[in-house]
């Protein structure tokens, strides 16, 4: 039974004629030409190929070769149930026999093999029946291949095992090679890349393929891009030899450029813009892996001084390209400790370098703008990508500056501070000035962790400059600024009242509901929140809150809200269960509200609440029928209509949407949200030109709306209108505006 | 429950968008490391019978119907070709294009719901190719991804939109009159397997991840994932949105074990 299936599910797997690089287990026939069964089982060949869809011929195909090293050990460790277990479910007894005798031949050592009956001597050649099948045998393989996979399900180490001479050809092995290193990336994910390694080495030693030739490499690193620039980086110094080598390098590129600019130029050529931001990154990451090193901690305030305002312009900048960047992904995961360097052994000498350079250019620098100082100018106002570039620019252009920032640094001699860092090393201090970098560098993270939270977690940021600030009637000034649409000027004059009146529930309301039509939910809902705090129980202050973590996408927070809402409500409060639940369920509070609507069908508040709640769960449809109710009994909010739209255009009948958004417009023309969603509507169908007409106009209200910018960039280069994108990116109106007049 | 055993590990399966009971499968030996592959077509019954099986000398990584032709079946194989059967037509002329311009494995292949013309291939090479049926050479390439694409994904409503998953750990939305990437999503921090659209809300894409999870994404806020689904044992290798509820998604994984989540409620796990 064990061999006639073993050899029909290899010959199911070898379909005459299909490919001659692809036969059939020739193993397995072999086997069968000079056991006892023979004329038995060659009958049985042809039939298997003509039936090839009989599912009991598949059996043989699916079963791991249970002797061999990596699934055995399996069996005893069952440390991954799940799937060992599956996989075992299709091990029949015969088939592991006939492994085991397999096995038992290839490798007489493993004694609790020995003992079975039948299949011990079977000879390795059969050339009569390899006339029909040629290539390699693919029963071996194919278990052998099988056990490797199931290795990595009791997280055993593969063994090499010695198998016969399976005459692979370059390609196959190739391909074994390959495919087996990217799949046990896959399945190796949360172990080291060196067992990995030693894994798919086992195989390929296994299998007698050379893993020298060029496979397909692990994935270079998380950060491909950087690593080249580290490779470059690298590859332009000498390699490792610690700091004299890099001081007499770098003395070298001093006697090719004298020009302390022509310095700088061939730097940024040989690095390319973002090569120096990369140099920069490794350098900071060398810094961390120090950091894990030692610990102690002395001050270094000029070190501490940079990486202060680094971080605070890193936290400042929400730029989404920013914070998408390689850059910030890089910082951020180092700062979680999932980037560590491996190659400790060069830069740690080089290393005291930037550290001792930055005490030393901070103390001859006091006088002018400093190089942070400067850093953070332009980081504020570009991506990582421009402002690489944008820094290179600057650069020349503030010859004088930076002229004399070389010119300082070049005046430290060269000599002079490679002495001083031999002496340093000599007594000592090199540890210590790491550390201050470690140190500074720590700080550094621990700030912009601070700061990322306190913009998450909903402090208001106020303005600098407030032209307000002083004024008589603030709130006033800002009510009336509101109502003429100025949401910008509103802003400012409602911070100034909240800064003058930080008790003043209805300041904090309005301008959240500024922010809001602004566009700027996340400053709304920092608004929104303060007001609450004041009043905690303000209807119009829970409705706007609930919208806009809505508008975030922030479920759990917007039902919040409106449950409190609907509790606060005079009218409502009834319904609510007093005593709020731990956690709010979408299906209950929408089912509340809906008693509320049965309750007071005439309350177009509590349809306004339902159409929140169903863009929550993305039911338009429903969402667009309460709004719809609501709106029969308010026709003249604006927001409502605003709402209504937005609605419309998230379920893709943007067509509708503009009708809306009109209507919004009408009631109120300097609605800017209203502006920019008409232009997303107008977007979402294609019609890019009258997107940026939109856009356009909205952004002449409020030049501040970040996201605004961002999608008139999208719709300009969909319509194909690349000629715009700088006026776009220097965020010059002027010319939009004439390009694009509404 | 009826049963039809494949000879060789299987690799893909989906459903005839035409015929409710007819489901291609895409098998290759050895787990896809080294043999043969075959495409299988399924007539579901009390009994499943073979309609027709093609054989490949490579094994077949993934396949997708026609969404015009109700005979048209594109197979990704692994030696990095793309394989057009008809299956009106006999064995013997079958495959009837073999479009050969990946260098290296095909690993997936999904045909535009709204274009019925163009299907998107991604391969090993680190490249997603646009095609349509009626040319021998691909439209376009898309060439960002650092390392190899697992799958290439069409936005169910926008003809021109599509998502690919890759193992440099970012998912990256397109639009094929694009030149460039329109955004790129570092969804997770291992190699991400596969990508899907969600098939009611064009703005909401999961990924599967070596990391063993996944994550729900919604384009429009990419800073923070929709849901995060915890579950599968090993990386989780396919991703797919229900077609008829909005909200759940099916998983595969190297566990071994399939998992149904609904990534709306409390306890997303919900089948297994």
């Amino acid at each position: 039974m064990a061999m006639r299936e073993l050899v029909s599910g290899g010959a199911a797997c070898a379909v005459p004629g299909s490919s001659s690089s692809n036969p059939l287990g020739s193993l397995a026939n072999a086997l069968i030409g000079s056991s006892s069964k023979t004329q038995e089982r060659l009958r049985e060949i042809p039939t298997a190929t003509a039936t090839t869809s009989d599912g009991s011929l598949y059996t043989g195909a699916e079963e791991p070769l249970a002797g061999l090293p990596g699934s055995e050990l399996e069996h005893t460790l069952h440390s991954n149930a799940q799937g060992s277990e599956f996989l075992q479910g299709f091990r029949s007894v015969d088939q592991s026999r006939f492994s085991d005798a397999w096995d038992e031949i290839q490798r007489p050592q493993i004694p609790h093999y020995r003992g079975r009956d039948g299949l011990t001597n079977f000879p390795l050649e059969q050339p009569r029946l390899n006339q029909d099948f040629d290539g390699p045998p693919q029963r071996v393989l194919s278990n052998f291949l099988h056990s490797f996979l199931h290795s990595g399900h009791g997280s055993v180490p593969f063994h090499p095992t010695s198998l016969p001479v399976l005459g692979l050809s370059e390609g196959d092995k190739q391909c074994i090679r390959d495919r087996s290193s990217i799949m046990a990336r896959h399945l190796f994910a949360d172990k080291s890349e060196d067992f990995i390694h030693a894994q798919v080495n086992a195989l390929l030693t296994s299998l007698d393929i050379d893993n020298d030739i060029r496979a397909r490499g692990p994935m270079p690193g998380r950060f491909p891009e950087l690593e080249e620039y580290w490779n470059e980086s690298q590859g332009m110094r000498p390699g490792p030899h610690g700091p004299d080598a890099w001081v007499s390098e770098f003395s070298q590129q001093r006697v090719h450029h004298d020009d302390p600019n022509t310095w700088v130029q061939s730097f940024e050529r040989q690095h390319g813009a973002n090569g120096w931001a990369s140099e920069f990154e490794h350098e900071q990451s060398q810094l961390a892996s120090i950091d894990q090193l030692r610990g102690s901690n002395i001050p270094n305030l000029a070190a501490m001084e940079q990486t202060r305002m680094l971080a605070h312009t890193l936290a400042q900048n929400n730029d989404p390209k920013f914070q998408n960047s390689k850059f910030f992904q890089f910082v951020s995961k180092m700062s979680r400790g999932e980037i560590t360097i491996e190659d400790n052994q060069f830069k740690p000498a080089a290393l005291s370098a930037p550290g001792d350079w930055a005490t030393e250019y901070e103390q001859q620098y006091n006088g002018g703008q400093s190089w942070a100082d400067q850093f953070v100018n332009e980081k504020l106002s570009h991506g990582p990508h421009g402002w690489a570039n944008e820094f290179a620019a600057e650069r020349e252009q503030h010859g004088l500056v930076e002229d004399e920032w070389v010119n300082e640094f070049s005046k430290l001699n060269v000599n002079d501070w490679s002495e001083e860092f031999e002496r340093q090393v000599a007594d000592g201090t090199l540890e210590s000035s790491a550390d201050n970098w470690a140190n500074a560098y720590d700080e550094y993270l621990n700030e912009q962790v601070a700061l990322k939270q306190k913009s998450a977690s909903g402090v208001y940021v106020f303005s600098d400059l407030n032209p307000y600030v002083g004024h008589p009637n603030p709130l006033k000034e800002g009510q009336e600024l509101f109502r003429k649409g100025l949401l910008s000027e509103a802003v400012l004059a409602l911070e100034a009242e909240v800064l003058k009146n930080p008790d003043n529930a209805e300041g904090w309301r309005l301008l959240g509901i500024a922010h809001a039509e602004n566009d700027d939910d996340q400053q709304a809902i920092a608004a929104m929140m303060r007001a609450q705090e004041v009043d905690p129980t303000n209807l119009e202050v829970l409705l706007a809150l609930g919208v806009s973590h809505t508008n975030e996408l922030e479920q759990a927070a917007a039902l919040k809200y409106l449950y409190s809402w609907l509790r606060h409500h005079p009218k409502y409060g009834s319904i609510a269960p007093q005593d709020q639940p731990e956690n709010l369920y979408y299906a209950d509070v929408v089912r509340l509200f809906n008693d509320a609507a049965k309750l007071s069908p005439d309350d177009a508040d509590v349809h306004i609440v339902l159409g929140v709640m169903y863009n929550l769960s993305r039911e338009y449809d429903k969402a667009i029928e309460a709004f719809q109710t609501a709106l029969k009994l308010k026709p003249r909010d604006y927001s409502l209509w605003n709402k209504l739209g937005a609605t419309q255009a998230n379920s893709i009948q943007s067509a509708d949407a503009i009708f809306a958004y009109q209507q919004a417009l009408d009631l109120k023309p300097n609605y800017v949200r209203a502006w920019a969603n008409m232009g997303i509507s107008y977007a979402n169908q294609g019609m890019y030109e009258e997107s940026i007409r939109y856009y356009v106009r909205a952004l002449a209200m409020n030049p501040k709306a970040d996201n605004a910018w961002q999608y008139l960039r999208i719709s300009l280069s969909c319509a194909s209108r690349n000629d715009m994108l700088e006026a776009c990116d220097s965020r010059n109106l002027d010319i939009l505006q004439k390009e694009f007049p509404l | 429950m009826p049963v039809f055993k494949t000879s060789f590990n299987g690799y893909s399966v989906k459903f005839s968008p035409f015929y409710e009971n007819q489901l291609a499968v895409a098998t290759a030996q050895n787990f896809g490391i080294l043999g043969n592959g075959r495409l299988h077509v399924l007539q579901l019954g009390p009994v499943i019978t073979e309609r027709a099986a093609f054989d490949t000398a490579e094994g077949v990584y993934d396949l997708c119907w026609s969404e015009s032709h109700d005979s048209l079946i594109v197979a990704a194989v692994a030696d990095g070709s793309l394989k057009i059967y008809d299956l009106s037509l006999p064995p013997a002329s079958n495959p009837i294009r073999s479009l050969h311009e990946h260098a290296r494995e095909c690993h997936g292949v999904d045909f535009n719901t709204v274009r019925k013309d163009s299907f998107l291939s991604a391969s090993w090479d680190d490249t997603v190719k646009l095609w349509t049926v009626d040319r021998p050479a691909s439209v376009k390439t898309f060439k960002e991804h650092a390392y190899c694409v697992y799958s290439a994904a069409w936005n169910p409503r926008h003809a021109d939109v599509f998502a690919s998953a890759s193992g440099d750990c970012t998912t990256r939305i397109w639009d094929v009159r694009e030149p460039g990437s329109t955004m790129i999503l570092p969804a997770h921090e291992f190699e991400i397997l596969a990508c899907d659209w969600n098939k009611y809300d064009d703005c909401i894409i999961a990924t599967a991840s070596v990391d063993k999870s996944i994550k729900v994404w919604d384009v429009r806020n990419y800073r923070v994932p929709v849901a995060v689904l915890n579950g599968h044992g090993y990386a989780v290798r396919k991703v797919k949105f229900s077609p008829h509820r909005g909200s759940v998604i099916a998983s595969c994984s190297y566990d071994m074990t399939m998992c149904l989540w609904d990534y709306m409620v409390e306890d997303a796990l919900i089948g297994r």
